[in-house]
């Protein structure tokens, strides 16, 4: 009867094990995946450097910034801004134009990355951003609350 | 004997199968749970946000004119309709439509009350073709309230007025200096903030002005109110 018990007790055993075995490789693997940096699919690039650039772009102005500084030809405060919302491997080149498309403002201001990179890149993409105006104040208040419509062009590539 | 041990490997080998099914669902979830990374609609949700945020600010920018005598009461729906075929052109493979209706503004500055009132509010609808997007409505509804709480006669020169301002969402407004402020006849003018348990936060405005003066108010948006005091 011992006997018998003590070979049903050495295969509990094996099943034992190898749970413990599923368990440990199982908790590897979750272990790796924390410190495991998966490669950008070139496949949702695209999309990925939209979004990133819609996001930055709609966030800083529900945050207020992004029109004042627009509308103020603030153009190197924009630049500050834009540098430290987006991250330091995607390069960018804000063009800011008038709503049928003229360009009031292209310069190297508001560039970050060399124009070639640009060119170069695999993966370039622009999105459009539009503004409706600010008021504006002197010293008796406000003396400008136009309709001012701005269309921001925004081109970000990964270096 | 032979047939005890086959059994024992058959259930090492369910359990190799458990475990595998295991490591499986593990990658499904984690495939389930990153699964919105790689979807488009995030960049549509902030194109949408875009023209929510704007039309806000529009309706804003329309009641600062029209609140500083700039434009008249009409100024929002001429500024809505620019709006709306500009769009188009700002977005023009998107297929953007936006249409507003409502559209009105109110400023009971003229009333001779101790509170007064600059208002607007539209509706809109919004469709996005390229997207399927139709029928996404929301409403805008933007004001300044300045309300007189007290005026107390410090000495024969000065009078100091208490008021209280507040927006659209009942909560005081908070960014407002001495540049903000205009008392009629005045030539000084001083702006203190403090804590109040009933209004949260009230403006102290300490002037050279008649005790019955007109006080206007005009926050960052360019919106202005003002109070005729009685």
């Amino acid at each position: 009867m011992r006997v018998q018990d003590l070979k049903n007790r050495r295969g509990q055993m094996r099943v034992v094990e190898t749970i413990l075995a599923s368990f440990i490789i199982v908790a590897a693997l979750s272990f790796v995946g924390i410190f495991a940096v998966s490669p950008t699919s070139p496949a949702y690039e695209i999309t990925d450097l939209e979004k990133m650039a819609y996001s930055a772009l709609h966030d800083l102005d529900q945050q207020g910034l992004l029109a004042p500084a627009v509308y103020s030809h603030s153009w190197s405060d924009l630049r500050t801004i834009l540098r430290i919302t987006m991250p330091n491997d995607v390069y960018f080149n804000l063009t800011i134009c008038k709503i049928d498309g003229s360009p009031i403002y292209s310069g190297s201001q508001i560039l970050y990355g060399d124009l070639d990179t640009f060119s170069e890149a695999r993966n370039v993409v622009s999105i459009s951003y539009c503004l409706v105006g600010i008021p504006k104040f002197n010293a008796d208040g406000v003396h400008n609350a136009d309709y001012d419509p701005i269309i921001l062009v925004f081109t970000v590539t990964r270096g | 004997m032979a047939n005890r041990g086959k059994r024992g490997q058959f259930i090492i080998i369910a359990v190799m199968l458990v475990a595998l099914m295991i490591v499986s669902m593990g990658a499904l979830m984690h495939n389930a749970i990153t699964y919105y990374k790689h979807e488009p609609w995030e960049e549509y949700s902030t194109l949408i946000g875009d023209i929510e945020i704007n039309s806000r600010k529009l309706v804003e920018l329309s009641l600062a004119s029209y609140t500083n005598s700039i434009g008249s009461i009409t100024i929002i729906e001429t500024n809505l309709a620019k709006w709306e075929e500009d769009l188009v052109d700002a977005y023009p493979n998107r297929g953007v439509t936006l249409a507003s209706s409502g559209a009105q503004m109110l400023n009971s500055s003229q009333s001779s009350t101790n509170t007064a009132t600059s208002n607007a509010q539209a509706s809109f609808t919004l469709n996005i073709l390229s997207i399927g997007l139709e029928g996404y409505t929301f409403n805008v509804l933007t004001s300044l309230t300045l309300s007189i709480k007290s005026v107390t006669t410090v000495d024969s020169n000065m009078t100091q007025v208490i008021a209280v301002v507040t927006s659209e969402t009942g909560m005081p407004v908070t960014d407002l200096g001495e540049t903000n402020f205009k008392v009629e006849n005045a030539t000084k003018v001083a702006v203190s903030a403090a804590y109040d348990s009933a209004s949260v936060l009230e403006y102290g405005i300490l002037h050279n002005g008649p005790a019955n003066a007109t006080i206007e108010v005009c926050d960052q948006r360019g919106i202005s109110v003002v109070v005729s005091q009685m």
